[in-house]
């Protein structure tokens, strides 16, 4: 099949795409995009988390029907204003939130996700924010901390912003 | 402190966390090269059987499939081991556990190599599985382990521990408390499954990218069973996405098939497990069954223990009889005694396969020994941490192995630590009037531990590090202990410039490859930053003694008259040199500018026929509160505060530090309430994240935790260790916890659901 969606902000149309291919397999297999990461093969551990039109969705349960004229963002497509690491992902780094980093992309993403939806989330928000993604080497205290960090950075810039 | 430039500085940051935030950070998973074979295993469906027929021949001529392998194509049958050499790379003559690996396939595609392992022909004929540690023992019981290993039937080892004689104690010790314990199976479920990668070298060699933690070992291994000089295979860690101790013989074994099917076919093979093959041929922290008896006066001083377990090693040793060594040699707890016995038997069962996990036979010793304590407290109607403020370990004490502490103990400062902060004495009198029949009941608990540091009597125990200052003024380092997450490429950065008065970002310490680093043993038992860390340290020595001495030539001075000023050498008449200045003005004196250092624990030792002797040079101590609550409407429990204290001595890094214990914490929620590998009958019955459950954010709570510093002098900077201790007081923790909420005592772990009363 033939399909068309937007990729990390750039339209994208792939001939000779088998249907049945999940949207991680095309971006690991077929697009070479490796951030998003192959954890399990349930859709429990959260570690191929992508945003689909913003929302959080786990690329191995996502068909490329879903994705079809839809904005796929991953973690290679996040980046801050000046193209260098956003805001969350320069947060994981300051809070201690990254051990072995594989589950990192997910988690970074499913923040994104959460801030979005909701801009100044309590840390108990935030826990169940970040509940689909599994990490086994933190104890998810400095996610958190990094999270809760980016979301006051975040407000702070929009309070400057408004005055 | 004050004059240290990084060492224990809270502002210290990972020096390689930035490709794994952007997702650019290259797992085995990740890596593709031309031409290469995706490799499929043939698992056992069953827990014990003998092969009666393995034919390759339907998988060969399958489209896409370009080779297969047996034990056949190993040097004998691909035998390996260590201590015990009882395993194989590939299933020889029979199957010991569900899911060990028969035979793999190598295709073109991934389908193709499944297609493969499909249509393998392959005959097993049933054997009584053993399932239970005890029926292992019965005379009648199937052997497990192969003929040519020496073991009484299953029964692998028997150790010991003797130190004085506690019968006659605890015959006339007032108050005797005997209890037994079944601590279950762990799974390690680090997050990136098991991967490897080999390269056909042109010399015949192979090049090997995978994920396991001591690549000596595996390059060691994988070239014996291949029939390779170790020169000629190349082991290479890419970056690692969690190990928790469980990425070692799995990984031999994929590795030298990988290896094979490269040198089979001249081309790049990859294997990556599954989830859920993960989950089955992955080995487990072994399972214990732990019978205490503990004898105290009437005034609460201990006097005698004597400790009886088993520990289930599954269908080969791998490292449980290390593990049940470090289990023995704590199994009575960080307390004073007059006399201890331990005696452990290592047994042969066909579930699954035990090995390495965080805290490495602590975790379980500690389990038991802490829900006995407790168990014993309460008998003598006594405060359950001011009993454990009465008999833990002091400076100048002897350990349960009868061995003097003449180093800081800071294990009183921990509980002391951990009470005043939980608030302690208010929750648990109010805890404990609760009514019965509250269908939310809360309960506050807590554990101590201590534990021995490095590998003790399990090993020689030393790193070899090297520095080299290179052309553009950086400085390479390399180590033979690797980092897979828990942070020891920073602390190795950070003492090499702290040694050498330099810019961390000077420091550039290479990816773990047994070409470029020298062999350092095993990275296990958390002994990367005293073992490694000095092993920089000494490098770094070396390195500044000669810069120093190209200063002092430079300055006309003796080397003593130079001090520093941030990376400056200055000299008698007060004028700078830059580093740059310096190590050209070496280069120029012809001083060497690489150097290597190798640094070896003091020396332990211990006779294993005696029982006797002194396990560790070292131990580091800690003291956790678990708060829980327990809904009796549904019998769950759910962890509602945590508190910490670990004497790990100085502490280099501690955002990493933070990190270890937090999720050293998480691990310990996830034994004592969430995890448990259950098998029957041999069969595992949770083989995915969704039935077999690990904590997620939701299940923790703020960890509130510190450190008590202390000062090993033997450490670098002081510094102990800290990485698998800190899980190892979190599970008895809750578990006395929940026995104040509901008066009922689980003696097992994980604690499953409580039936409603």
């Amino acid at each position: 099949m033939e399909l068309n969606f937007i990729l990390n902000g750039q339209p994208l149309t792939l001939t000779n795409v088998d249907a049945e291919t999940t949207l991680l397999q095309l971006l690991r297999e077929r697009l070479g995009l490796t951030g998003a990461k192959r954890g399990c093969d349930n859709g429990v551990c959260g570690a191929c988390s992508v945003l689909l039109d913003g929302r959080l969705v786990k690329a191995c349960r996502t068909s490329l029907a879903q994705v079809a004229g839809h904005a796929v963002t991953t973690i290679e497509g996040l980046r801050g204003p000046d193209g260098d690491l956003s805001d969350l992902q320069a947060a994981f780094l300051e809070y201690g939130a990254v051990q072995c980093g594989f589950c990192t992309p997910g988690m970074v993403i499913a923040a994104e996700a959460l801030l979005r939806r909701n801009p100044h989330p309590t840390r108990a928000e935030i826990r169940r924010g970040i509940a689909g993604n599994i990490c086994r080497c933190t104890g998810y205290q400095q996610i958190v901390d990094a999270i809760e960090a980016a979301a006051a950075q975040r407000l702070a810039q929009e309070e400057r912003e408004n005055e | 402190m004050s004059n240290l430039r990084y060492v224990g500085h809270a502002e210290l940051r990972s020096v390689d966390g930035r490709a794994r935030v952007t997702g650019e950070a290259q797992y085995v998973c990740d890596m593709t090269l031309p031409g290469m074979l995706y490799a499929k295993v043939l698992r056992s469906p069953l827990p014990h059987a003998r092969i009666l027929t393995l034919d390759l021949a339907p998988a060969l001529a399958l489209p896409g499939v370009v080779a297969a392998i047996t034990h056949a194509d190993f040097v004998e049958h691909g035998n390996f081991g260590w201590p015990v050499k009882d395993d194989y790379v590939l299933a020889y003559q029979k199957v010991r556990y569900q899911g060990e690996a028969i035979a793999v396939v190598a295709a073109e595609t991934e389908a193709a190599a499944e297609a493969g392992v499909a249509a393998i022909r392959l005959e097993l004929a049933a054997l009584p599985v053993v399932g239970d540690m005890q029926a292992a023992l019965d005379e009648n019981a199937p052997r497990i382990p192969p003929a040519s290993v020496k073991t009484d039937g299953n029964l692998g080892e028997t150790i010991i521990l003797r130190y004085g004689d506690p019968e006659p104690l605890l015959a006339a010790a007032p108050v005797v408390m005997e209890t037994s314990y079944d601590l279950r199976h762990q799974e390690h479920a680090y997050l990136e499954t098991e991967g490897a990668l080999a390269l056909p070298e042109p010399d015949g060699g192979v090049t090997l990218f995978a994920n396991n933690q001591s690549p000596f070992i595996n390059r060691d291994i994988v070239a014996s069973v291949l029939g390779l000089p170790p020169q000629q295979v190349r082991s290479i860690q890419p970056h690692i996405g969690g190990t928790f101790g469980g990425k070692d013989d799995v990984l031999y074994e994929s590795s030298a098939q990988v290896a094979k099917l490269a040198l089979l076919t001249g081309r790049p093979v990859r294997l990556i497990f599954t989830r859920a093959e993960s989950m089955l041929a992955s080995y487990k922290r072994q399972a214990l069954r732990v019978h205490l008896r503990l004898g105290s006066d009437e005034r609460g001083n201990l006097q005698a223990a004597q400790v009886k377990m088993l520990a289930d090693s599954g269908a080969y040793a791998s490292m449980t009889p290390m593990a049940a060594w470090r289990a023995t040699m704590h199994a009575a707890g960080a307390y004073r005694y007059q006399a201890v016995h331990v005696d452990t038997q290592v047994i042969y069962t066909n579930n699954g396969y035990s090995g390495a996990f965080r805290g490495f036979g602590n975790t379980q010793a500690a389990a038991a020994v802490e829900m006995a304590i407790d168990e014993l407290a309460e008998r003598l109607h006594r405060d359950p941490l001011e009993f454990r403020l009465q008999n833990c370990l002091r400076q100048g004490d002897r350990t349960m192995t009868g061995n003097l502490v003449k180093h800081e103990v800071g294990l009183p400062a921990c509980l002391e630590w951990v009470r005043d902060k939980s608030g302690w004495q208010q929750k648990r009198a109010r805890y404990a009037a609760q009514p019965a029949d509250a269908p939310r009941r809360r309960g506050i608990g807590v554990a101590c531990y201590f534990h021995g540091c490095g590998l003790g009597g399990e090993g020689t125990d030393f790193a070899v590090s090297t520095l080299k200052i290179e052309r553009d003024y950086s400085i390479t380092l390399t180590s033979g202990l690797t980092d897979f997450g828990q942070g020891s490429r920073t602390v190795f950065t950070l003492l090499a410039a702290e040694e050498l008065g330099v810019e961390l970002a000077r420091v550039q310490m290479l990816r773990p490859d047994t070409r470029t680093a020298i062999d350092s043993g095993p990275t296990v038992a958390s002994r990367a930053s005293i073992v490694g860390g000095n092993a920089v340290r000494v490098t770094a020595t070396k390195l500044g003694q000669r810069l120093r001495l190209a200063a002092a030539d430079l300055c006309a001075c003796a080397p003593a008259q130079i001090i520093r000023a941030g990376e400056q050498y200055i000299g008698p008449r007060e004028e700078p040199h830059s580093f740059e200045e310096v190590v050209d003005h070496a280069r120029a004196l012809g001083l060497q500018l690489t150097a290597e250092g190798r640094w070896e624990i003091p020396a332990v030792e211990w006779d294993l026929e005696t029982g006797t002797g002194k396990p560790y040079f070292a131990y580091v101590f800690g003291a956790q509160v678990a708060e829980v609550e327990f809904n009796s409407r549904t019998g769950r429990t759910k962890v509602t505060g945590l508190w910490a204290a670990h004497d790990g001595g100085t502490i280099l890094y501690p955002q990493g530090a933070y990190g270890q214990l937090y999720g050293g914490i998480a691990q310990g929620v996830g034994y004592a309430l969430m995890e448990g590998y259950l098998f029957k009958d041999g069969v595992p019955q949770r083989t995915d994240l969704r039935s077999y459950r690990v904590p997620r954010a939701i299940d923790l709570p703020e960890i509130e935790g510190t450190f008590i510093e202390t000062r090993l002098n033997e450490g670098p900077y002081g510094a102990k260790n800290l990485a698998e201790p800190v899980m190892v007081g979190t599970a008895p923790a809750i578990a006395n916890a929940l026995f104040q909420a509901t008066g009922e005592r689980v003696r097992r772990l994980p604690i499953p659901p409580q039936p409603r009363p």
